[in-house]
């Protein structure tokens, strides 16, 4: 994407999120530094800080088809896991030393089946995360969390201990405080960052160390006081659903005349809205807690169907959200059906909605730019704030 | 009857007539299987008619699955319907099943979705469910079963109705064991609170043994299809399923029907008289059979000799409860209900739950080809295919991958479903 916003910080965190290998992880590498892949925003990265190694949220930014994969999975299957398999069987993401795959849903708990089998990876586990959020389901996963810890310490020689435990909490608490700073600027009229960029932001958070992403954070949020802010947009938008690491489709949906403005996605608010308990008793307790109960769920998680829609309100409230997309990559059918009840309650809610199905890579763009302009043209001149 | 409850239980009250119509033929036209016939289609009426009489009488009425221990459902005289049943209710597609397909293209759920799972829905939103007084959804073994329950949940038909569900985690030691038996013990919680019954240890135990004997008959009459030629179609492999994981799981009179089940197939291969003549291609079907199948399996019995051997429902070896006291019960219990029923049994998990059983059955069954016809929805089936493939290769036993929708006809039709299965025997040599 084009950097709009004149911070020497920015055009570092851009470029991370719009490569897989980025600086920061070639940095890292070429100090002895090793890099441990992890799918989903529930996987704790906290552990991995502690152990010494640099997540790596996987990604597969750049991917253009997926000749590789397919011989692995179908084309029924969700793009996203299609691409990264694609990846890596490609050799582009030959950087990591040991994947992490939680059960997070049908299409990604396969691709654990097909890297250990394709992949010459010397550390790939399967973590079994709860479908509940509950106490008991805390208390297993904090058991998963434990065990993890015990199975890393052991491959990669180094130990995990509680004290390394609390510091990575806090470092990655800082993360997540600055990134709700940069979020607090978008709940302005003229936001200084919009959404594409506020995307780009996050997944670069997600792709370096964040003894260098927190500096770097806090020199853009210094940069933006001085950053002019959007005055020339039609409606405050905000985006919900899954997976979502491209910032060119926001910058596509922008381009139509939207200013996204906040949303509810796994790699934006919802991995950030949270801190982990820092007085716990319990480091890894306190993990489990977070990652189970306590940051914002995806329909994953069954029975907080409310506490979602309570969130995405509060969202729509505090950002002044004139109209909200659902976008959906296809044959996800967790977002399937919370599709049905979201459009439901929306239309209770008198809540604009535009419901989009994509692929994992940006494609159909003439057909978005219809639908946004579309619905832009619904909305059309907002009292912006009005609705939630 | 409020008009209302009358409404949603006017499929249920179909149903009866249907299977009425059915019992009565069958005891009007015996056959030489009808004694086999006769207590599937009573059963199918008992746990209808239950139904109906807990809506009529205001009796705690819970909708559920197989997989949420049906023991204790039973053991606590729980009356419980199979929440998405209605499209294949006794084995036979629904009469109303193109209609309901049109109803489910409307909703707001997208298309590449479980087409069953949509019907689930669609049925709560048309108004033809019965109303229970508890939903015991299930959470395994794909993502669409989460957002099924989870849409019933907030759906505003059914948004005050009290739920609870077992979480099953993804691994299956001993620990993952131990964790499920405690939500169990969870659930029986809640189902003590909503029905203000205790579960009594020494009831459950005794429905524990019933099934105890009728897995085990199962097991026995499964070693009986090992033969060739195999002495039973495919309709009653499926069946055995019926008898144990339904309401009333445990019901003594159900183990004589597995025992006849036995003698049958005994006499059968001492006479060498099977069901399906001129059987020349043993399959292993590996999924789900279609609500369509019997518009498919009569063909490739008569048109290429095949006899379906196995299928997922048919192939379930159950784990045997240890009775001997309350702890070993539910964590048997556990075990059975997280490891062992079908679709469970394949899906949760690693991928080597497929492939270990498909080596298994070929291995076991003198299995010919396997040929997983594909369904739409199930999303971790079609991520596993290249590895169903692969292990097919390693064994030396042709494979099939076809891809359609189980619970919709349009999807790959069945011209086309013959096609590809010509071709396939065809090209293997088979038959």
């Amino acid at each position: 994407m084009v950097a709009r916003i004149e911070s020497k910080a920015f055009q570092e965190l851009s470029k991370a999120a719009g490569t897989l290998m980025n600086p920061a992880i070639q940095g890292w590498k070429e100090q002895g530094g090793r890099v441990l892949g992890y799918f989903c925003s529930s996987m704790s990265e906290e552990i991995m800080t502690a152990a010494g190694l640099l997540p790596f949220r996987m990604r597969a930014t750049g991917s253009a088809d997926t000749e590789l994969s397919d011989a692995c999975l179908s084309s029924i299957n969700c793009s996203f896991p299609r691409h990264c398999l694609n990846e890596a069987l490609a050799g582009k993401l030959d950087f990591l030393d040991g994947l992490i795959v939680p059960n997070s849903c049908d299409n990604v708990r396969r691709i654990y089946d097909h890297w250990i089998r394709q992949m010459k990876t010397p550390f790939v586990e399967m973590v079994s995360l709860p479908r509940k959020a509950g106490e008991a389901q805390v208390v297993w996963f904090r058991d998963e969390l434990t065990k993890l810890k015990g199975r890393m310490e052991e491959h990669f020689g180094v130990e995990i201990t509680d004290e390394r435990l609390r510091e990575a909490i806090r470092l990655h608490n800082e993360t997540r405080r600055l990134q709700r700073r940069l979020y607090d600027l978008r709940k302005s009229m003229n936001p200084p960052i919009n959404g594409a960029e506020t995307l780009a932001v996050t997944v670069a958070g997600t792709a370096m160390p964040k003894a260098r992403y927190n500096p770097l954070l806090s020199q853009l949020l210094d940069d933006l006081s001085e950053t002019e802010g959007h005055t020339n947009y039609q409606a405050r938008l905000m985006v919900v659903g899954g997976e979502l690491d491209n910032p060119a489709y926001i910058e596509v949906i922008e381009d139509q005349g939207g200013l996204v403005v906040t949303d509810s996605l796994c790699f934006g608010s919802r991995m950030l809205w949270e801190d982990v308990d820092e007085g716990a008793d319990d480091p890894m307790t306190a993990l489990a807690r977070f990652y189970v109960a306590e940051r914002p769920s995806c329909p994953r998680v069954y029975g907080k169907y409310e506490e979602r829609a309570a969130f995405v309100r509060k969202m729509i409230r505090d950002f002044k959200v004139d109209g909200v997309i659902l976008e959906r990559l296809a044959f996800c059918d967790l977002w399937g059906f919370e599709q049905f009840t979201i459009k439901n309650d929306f239309r209770d809610w008198d809540i604009p909605l535009l419901m989009l199905d994509r692929e994992y890579t940006l494609s159909g763009v003439g057909q978005l730019k219809t639908r946004v302009q579309a619905f832009l043209e619904t909305i059309g001149e907002a009292d912006h704030g009005s609705k939630g | 009857m409020d008009p209302k409850d009358e409404k949603r239980l006017e499929r249920v009250f179909e149903e009866i007539a249907t299977y009425e119509a059915i019992v009565q033929m069958l005891e009007d036209n015996p056959t030489d299987l009808s004694h086999l016939h006769l207590p599937l289609a009573k059963n199918v009426l008992l746990q209808h008619r239950e139904t109906v009489e807990c809506v009529e009488k205001g009796k705690p009425l819970a909708a559920s699955y197989f997989t949420n221990a049906p023991e204790i459902f039973t053991a606590m005289d729980i009356h419980w319907f199979h929440l998405i049943a209605q499209s294949f209710g006794g084995g036979m597609e629904n009469p109303h099943m193109m209609e309901d397909l049109e109803g489910v293209d409307k909703l707001a759920v997208a298309s590449d979705v479980c087409t069953l799972l949509r019907l689930g829905l669609y049925y709560l939103d048309a108004g033809v469910l019965p109303r229970p007084t508890m939903i015991i959804p299930l959470l395994e073994p794909c993502d669409g079963v989460i957002g099924l329950h989870e849409t019933l949940r907030r759906h505003k038909e059914w948004r005050d109705i009290p739920t609870f569900t077992p979480d099953p985690p993804y691994h299956s030691d001993e620990r993952s064991i131990a964790y499920y038996a405690d939500e169990l013990r969870r659930l029986v919680a809640f189902l003590e609170e909503q029905t203000g019954r205790k579960l009594d240890i020494d009831r459950l135990r005794e429905v524990a043994e019933e099934t105890n004997k009728q897995y085990a008959l199962w097991a026995e009459y499964n070693e009986l299809r090992r033969s060739v030629p195999c002495p039973h179609n495919h309709v009653l492999a499926m069946a055995c399923f019926a008898l144990v994981q339904t309401a009333g799981a445990g019901n003594p009179e159900h183990t004589l029907w597995y025992q006849a089940m036995i003698d049958d197939a005994e006499k059968r291969i001492e006479e060498n008289n099977p069901e399906v003549p001129g059987q020349k291609i043993r399959m292993l079907w590996y999924d789900v059979q279609p609500i369509w199948f019997n518009d498919l399996a009569p063909w490739m019995e008569q048109e290429w000799g095949v006899s379906v051997i196995l299928c997922m429902f048919s192939y379930a070896p159950y784990t045997m409860v240890d009775t001997s006291s309350e702890e070993t019960l539910f964590q048997g219990l556990a075990k059975r209900n997280l490891l062992d029923p079908p679709m469970v049994r394949q899906a949760r998990g690693v991928a080597d739950n497929f492939l270990s059983d498909i080596e298994r059955i070929v291995t076991d069954y003198k299995i010919d080809c396997v040929v997983v016809p594909g369904h739409m929805g199930h999303k971790d089936g079609s991520a596993s295919i290249s590895l169903m493939r692969e292990k097919c290769r390693e064994i030396d036993v042709p494979f099939l991958y076809i891809g359609c929708d189980q619970f919709d006809r349009r999807y790959t039709t069945i011209d086309e479903m013959k096609d590809r299965l010509s071709q396939f025997f065809s090209t293997m040599e088979l038959g």
